[in-house]
């Protein structure tokens, strides 16, 4: 394979969920792409890195200062949903029956990987409770180990603050079969059970 | 080749969109480092078993020396939940897991520590406060693992000596110390607190019951040993 070829395929081997042989195909595809689409792609990855940046408010992607999301008249303002990555946003927007704003902690305790409370973007958050008329703080990290130290860890920094804190609640996932949920999965479920 | 064993995991680490590394210590191959497919999808067959402390039955697929063989199954035999669902324990645990990291080789069975490690979270489970529990861990350890402070007498020639060298990770005595830089004077109360862990099994801890001070002491001294031979703080100790 010549050189410039081989450069390709191992940059895009980068690319998650991209195997040495999907790359190759990727890459043939797009020597035979006309030159105007393929310069666009090569432009879109290089705006993206140039622009992109975090919302000084909530830790989202945004090309502004403050994202749409935040700017947004039309949200439920009282309410911040906590999230670890910008990603999770957009999983989160789905679910069109709840229009609230968000944090982006940009990550999850982990003291065995060094991942300190200075790491994350906690004190941002406290400082939003403290002077933005927040009223509920929705921690949506999460449902494993690291997720739920840091739930634990923002929820005792932010009771004396008088702000309502609730976790996302733990269960099943739809659509699966008890019979295959293991103990610990099935314990959180009983516990956060609800009356009908 | 499948190979088979029983675990606990120690840390987990993202890879990729869905995937983890699980680095476990295991019974039979000592630590090992392994690859999970999809684990962090919701359907994964994985469940939570792949949380840190779970210990489980586990086989991995690779061949004998795969850096990073395949986690086929992992059935739970014990969750250790409750030191994970609570913040101040599991930092406590974590400290544990850390050192345990750093004082064993990868690939290297060391059915003693396996045990220990096992024991110490169960007692832990019981209370995870205390402090005597984790320094009796990290005696035990540094004892497993080979690099044990020798303080009760000189660690060259065994003569008696109370002063503790940093530098040569021991007490020695004066005829031995000649070009060591003196690092402490270790007081009786010290020696004997440190002979105790070291001699008594871990369901007689509850007879020890060593002033703050003294078992502060000893535990400043172990983490600067630890500091000293690791070079560098326990991250957990950062926390
Ligand atoms: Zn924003
Ligand atoms: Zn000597």
């Amino acid at each position: 394979m010549p050189g410039i070829i081989e450069n390709l395929v191992n940059e895009l081997t980068r690319l998650p969920g991209i195997g040495r042989k999907t790359a190759q195909r990727l890459a043939f595809f797009i020597l035979s792409m006309p030159e105007a689409e393929a310069l666009s792609l090569a432009k879109a990855i290089q705006t993206v890195k140039e622009k992109a940046r975090f919302c000084s408010r909530c830790f989202n992607i945004t090309e502004k200062e403050i994202c749409e999301i935040c700017s947004d008249n039309s949200r439920d303002k009282s309410k911040v949903v906590v999230v670890e990555e910008p990603s999770n946003i957009l999983v989160m927007e789905r679910v069109k029956s709840f229009r609230c704003l968000y944090h982006v902690l940009l990550g999850a305790l982990s003291p065995i990987d060094g991942i300190t409370p200075e790491k994350l973007k906690i004190r941002e958050l406290i400082d939003r409770v403290k002077h933005n008329g927040i009223q509920e703080i929705i921690i949506a990290t999460n449902p494993n180990t690291k997720g739920e130290i840091t739930a634990q860890y923002i929820n005792e920094l932010l009771r004396p603050l008088g702000v309502t804190v609730s976790r996302i609640a733990y269960g099943l996932p739809m659509g699966s079969d008890i019979e295959f949920a293991d103990e610990v999965t099935l314990g959180k479920a009983l516990e956060g059970r609800r009356e009908l | 080749m499948l190979q088979r064993t029983e675990g606990i995991v120690l840390k987990t680490n993202l890879f990729g969109e869905a995937d983890l590394i699980v680095t476990y210590i295991t019974k039979d191959y000592g630590i090992i480092k392994t690859f999970a497919k999809s684990p962090r999808k919701v359907k994964s067959k994985f469940g939570s078993s792949l949380e840190p402390l779970t210990h489980s039955k586990i086989s991995f697929w690779g061949k004998e020396d795969s850096s990073l063989p395949r986690l086929v199954q992992s059935d739970i035999v014990y969750p250790f939940h409750s030191l994970r669902s609570s913040l101040g324990c599991f930092l406590k645990v974590s400290e544990i897991l850390e050192l345990t990291l750093n004082f064993l080789p990868e690939r290297d069975a060391n059915n003693r520590v396996y045990s220990l490690l096992l024991n110490t979270l169960r007692a832990m489970e019981m209370d995870c406060r205390t402090e005597l529990l984790l320094l009796f861990y990290k005696l035990k350890l540094l004892d497993f693992a080979g690099y044990l402070p020798m303080l009760n007498s000189c660690g060259r020639c065994g003569r008696k000596g109370n002063i503790f060298y940093l530098s040569s990770g021991t007490v020695l005595c004066n005829r031995c110390a000649k070009d060591s830089a003196p690092s402490k004077s270790l007081s009786p109360a010290v020696i004997s607190l440190w002979m105790n862990l070291l001699g008594w099994d871990m369901n007689k801890l509850g007879r020890i019951k060593p002033a703050e001070k003294i078992l502060q002491e000893l535990t400043a001294l172990i983490d600067e040993h630890v500091k000293y031979i690791t070079e560098r703080t326990l991250r957990t100790r950062t926390f």
